[in-house]
C-alpha cells in the first residue's frame, strides 16, 4: 500500500513539475493560486482536522503574513524576502499566542473568538487608511522581475511540498498521535501523560505560520492586498476546499483546493453561481459524507488496484 | 453637544432592542440544540426579505406583514433544520459541536451568496411603518425606528410569556436542562428542537423585518448582527435569555455612546463593531460563562 502511495506522490511531484510547459499563461496563474490555497486548506485542516480546534480565524493570519511582508517591503525599505519571513514568523508567534489565549475553550467558543480575532484585524486594515491603503488596498513590489509567472510557479510548489511534506512528517510522529488525542478528549489525553497546554499552541502555531507564508506568498505575487483577504467568503471557501479533499486528510486538502480552484475558474463564466454552488458542496459533503470526497475515494481506487490476495488477507485479518 | 448623546443614546436603545430579538433566538437555538448557529444573521437577512416581498408582491400592509415574514422565517428555519440538521439527534455521530459549527457556517456562505442571486446585490427598501419624525424637544427620532423598538419590546414580552407561561416553553426549558428526562416524562424532543430552531429563526426574521424600513436591505446586512449577537450572547452567558436581553440593551447603547464619545468621526462606526469584539474577547477569557449567564452550560 504505502509503496502505491509512493509512486503516486512522486508521479505527481513530476506532473507538477512539467505542467507548466503543457499550459498557457492564464492556467498557470490558476495552478498557483491553487497551490496557494492549498497551503492554507492543508494547515487549516492540520488545525481543525487533527488537532481538533475550530479556527476561523485561519485568514487573519493569511491577512498577517500579507501585510506584514507588504508594509515591512514599502515602508521600510527593506528587501521583500526578509519582510515575507517576518511575516511568517509573526504570525507562527501571533498564532502561538492566540493558540495560549484560548487554552480554555473550545468547540463553538473557540470558533467565535477566532472569527472575532480575524474580524477586528479586517476591521483596523479597513480603517486605517494612511497605514494599510484601507478598503481600496495596498500596493506591494513584485519578487521577481521576470516575464512570466514561471518563478513564482516554482516557489510556490516548492513551499507547498516543503509545508506539506513537513505537515505528513509531523502528524505521522508522535506529535500528530497527541494531537489527535487532544481532539478526542482533552482530559483523557493529559491524564495519559500529553502535554496539552504544549501541544494546542504548537498545533496553532505551525498553522498560522503556514498561514502567514501563504499570505506572504499572495501579497508579492497579486501585487495588490486588500482587507478582503481576512473576509469571512474567503474563509468559507478555503474551510469548503478542506473538507471536499477530507477534513483529516493532508494530500486530501491539497487536492480539495486545487481542483475547487480550478472549478472556480472553469465555473467563472456563471458569476455569483460558484460561490453558491462551492456553500452547496460544503453542506452536501458535511450531510452526507463527512469524511470528504477526495480522500475516501483515493483510499476505494487504491483498495480496487490491489492485489486480491493481499485484499482476501486483509479482509480476513479484519 | 448634549441633544446629540441624547439621539445617540436613543438610537442605541433602539439598536438594542433589536439585537436582543436576534440574539435571544441564538441562545434559544444554543440551549436547545447545543450548537451555535452560525448562519443566524442569514437568517435574519432572509425575514427582512420576505417582508419586503410581502408588502411588495403580496400588498399586505407593512404591520401584518412582520407577522408574516416570522412566520415564513419559522418555517424556513424549520426546513433547514430538517434537512441539515437531523444528524445531530443521531447517535452514529462523533463530535457534534464540530458538525454544528461546519454545517451552519457553510450555510451562511451559502444564502449569503444565493441572496445575491435572488435578490440582487442592491439595497432594497420596504415602504416605512409611519413616516416622519418625533420631535420632543431636543431629541428627534424617525418613527420607524419607535415602531421599530415598540415591535420588539412586544415580541421580547410574547417571548418570555411563551416561555414561562405555557407548556410548550416549559417543554423547551425541560429539554434544555436535561433531553434525557425530558424524554422520559414524555417530551418528543425532536419536536422541541424544531420548534427552538423555528422560533429562534422567527425571532431573527421579525427583527429583519422590522429593521428593514431603517436601514434598507442587502444580502451582507446579516454578517455585522452575526458578530455582534455572538458578543451579546457570550456577555450576556450562552443559553441565558434575560441576560441576552440586558446585554444587547448595553451594547447597543455602549456602540453608540462609543461613537459619539471617539472623538474621530471617521473611525468611530467602523470601530464600533470592533469595541464589541474585543469586549467579548476579554468576557471569552476571563468570565466564559458571560455576565449573567448560568453556570451549568456547557457544551455536550
Amino acid at each position: 500500500m504505502r509503496r502505491l502511495d509512493l509512486a503516486s506522490a512522486a508521479l505527481l511531484a513530476i506532473l507538477a513539475v512539467i505542467f507548466p510547459f503543457f499550459v498557457n499563461a492564464y492556467w498557470l496563474h490558476v495552478m498557483i493560486i491553487g497551490m496557494m490555497f492549498a497551503i492554507m486548506a492543508a494547515s487549516w485542516s492540520l488545525l481543525a482536522g487533527y488537532a481538533g480546534q475550530f479556527s476561523f480565524g485561519h485568514m487573519g493570519f493569511v491577512a498577517v503574513g500579507g501585510y506584514t511582508a507588504g508594509l515591512l517591503a514599502t515602508g521600510l525599505n527593506l528587501p521583500l524576502p526578509l519582510g515575507m519571513l517576518a511575516g511568517v514568523l509573526l504570525s507562527a508567534l501571533l498564532g502561538g499566542v492566540i493558540g495560549w489565549t484560548c487554552l480554555r475553550m473550545s468547540g463553538p467558543y473557540l470558533a467565535i473568538f477566532t472569527m472575532a480575532f480575524s474580524e477586528v484585524l479586517r476591521i483596523i486594515i479597513v480603517t486605517e487608511v494612511e497605514v494599510t491603503g484601507g478598503a481600496g488596498g495596498m500596493n506591494v513590489p513584485q519578487l521577481f522581475h521576470a516575464r512570466t509567472d514561471l518563478p513564482y510557479y516554482y516557489l510556490i510548489l516548492a513551499l507547498l511540498m516543503v509545508s506539506v511534506g513537513g505537515m505528513m512528517a509531523v502528524v505521522a510522529s508522535r506529535w500528530g498521535l497527541f494531537f489527535r488525542a487532544i481532539r478526542e478528549n482533552e482530559q483523557a489525553a493529559a491524564a495519559a501523560g500529553v502535554k496539552v497546554t504544549r501541544f494546542r499552541i504548537i498545533a496553532f502555531a505551525i498553522a498560522s505560520s503556514l498561514a502567514g507564508l501563504a499570505g506572504a506568498f499572495y501579497a508579492p505575487y497579486i501585487g495588490i492586498l486588500t482587507p478582503d483577504v481576512a473576509s469571512q467568503d474567503q474563509m468559507g471557501l478555503v474551510v469548503a476546499m478542506a473538507i471536499v479533499g477530507g477534513m483529516e486528510s493532508l494530500p486530501g486538502a491539497v487536492a480539495g483546493a486545487i481542483v475547487v480552484e480550478f472549478l472556480v475558474e472553469a465555473l467563472r463564466s456563471y458569476g455569483q453561481w460558484r460561490l453558491v454552488l462551492f456553500g452547496a458542496l460544503l453542506l452536501f459533503t458535511m450531510r452526507f459524507a463527512r469524511n470528504g470526497l477526495i480522500a475516501p475515494g483515493w483510499l476505494r481506487l487504491r483498495n480496487l488496484a490491489a492485489p486480491r490476495g493481499a485484499r482476501l488477507a486483509k479482509e480476513a485479518a479484519d | 453637544m448634549l441633544q446629540y448623546f441624547l439621539i445617540q443614546a436613543a438610537n442605541g436603545l433602539v439598536i438594542g432592542i433589536l439585537f436582543a430579538l436576534i440574539a435571544t433566538g441564538l441562545t434559544i437555538i444554543f440551549s436547545i440544540l447545543k450548537i451555535v448557529n452560525f448562519a443566524h444573521g442569514e437568517i435574519y437577512m432572509v425575514g427582512g426579505y420576505f417582508g419586503y416581498y410581502v408588502i411588495t408582491l403580496l400588498g399586505v400592509p407593512p404591520f401584518p406583514a412582520v407577522l408574516v415574514a416570522m412566520a415564513l422565517t419559522f418555517l424556513f428555519s424549520i426546513a433547514v433544520e430538517r434537512g441539515l440538521l437531523t444528524p445531530l439527534y443521531s447517535p452514529r455521530i462523533e463530535r457534534k459541536a464540530d458538525y454544528g459549527i461546519l454545517v451552519t457556517f457553510g450555510l451562511s456562505v451559502f444564502l449569503r451568496n444565493i441572496a445575491i442571486i435572488i435578490f440582487g446585490p442592491f439595497p432594497l427598501r420596504p415602504p416605512s411603518f409611519i413616516t416622519g419624525d418625533l420631535v420632543l424637544g431636543g431629541l428627534i427620532i424617525s418613527y420607524d425606528r419607535l415602531v421599530a423598538a415598540g415591535g420588539g419590546l412586544l415580541l421580547l414580552g410574547a417571548l418570555i410569556w411563551f416561555l414561562n407561561r405555557t407548556v410548550w416553553g416549559q417543554a423547551l426549558n425541560a429539554v434544555s436542562q436535561s433531553r434525557e428526562s425530558a424524554s422520559i416524562v414524555g417530551i418528543n424532543s425532536e419536536r422541541m428542537y424544531m420548534l427552538a430552531f423555528g422560533l429562534g429563526g422567527a425571532l431573527a426574521g421579525g427583527a429583519g423585518a422590522l429593521i428593514a424600513p431603517i436601514y434598507s436591505l442587502s444580502p451582507s446586512m446579516g454578517l455585522v448582527p452575526d458578530t455582534q449577537a455572538f458578543v451579546i450572547v457570550i456577555l450576556g452567558g450562552l443559553g441565558s435569555v434575560s441576560g441576552t436581553i440586558i446585554a444587547a440593551l448595553l451594547l447597543g447603547l455602549s456602540e453608540n455612546l462609543f461613537i459619539a464619545f471617539l472623538p474621530d468621526p471617521s473611525r468611530g462606526p467602523s470601530y464600533a463593531n470592533a469595541f464589541g469584539l474585543a469586549i467579548m474577547m476579554l468576557v471569552l477569557l476571563f468570565r466564559p460563562t458571560g455576565i449573567f449567564g448560568r453556570q451549568h452550560v456547557a457544551m455536550e
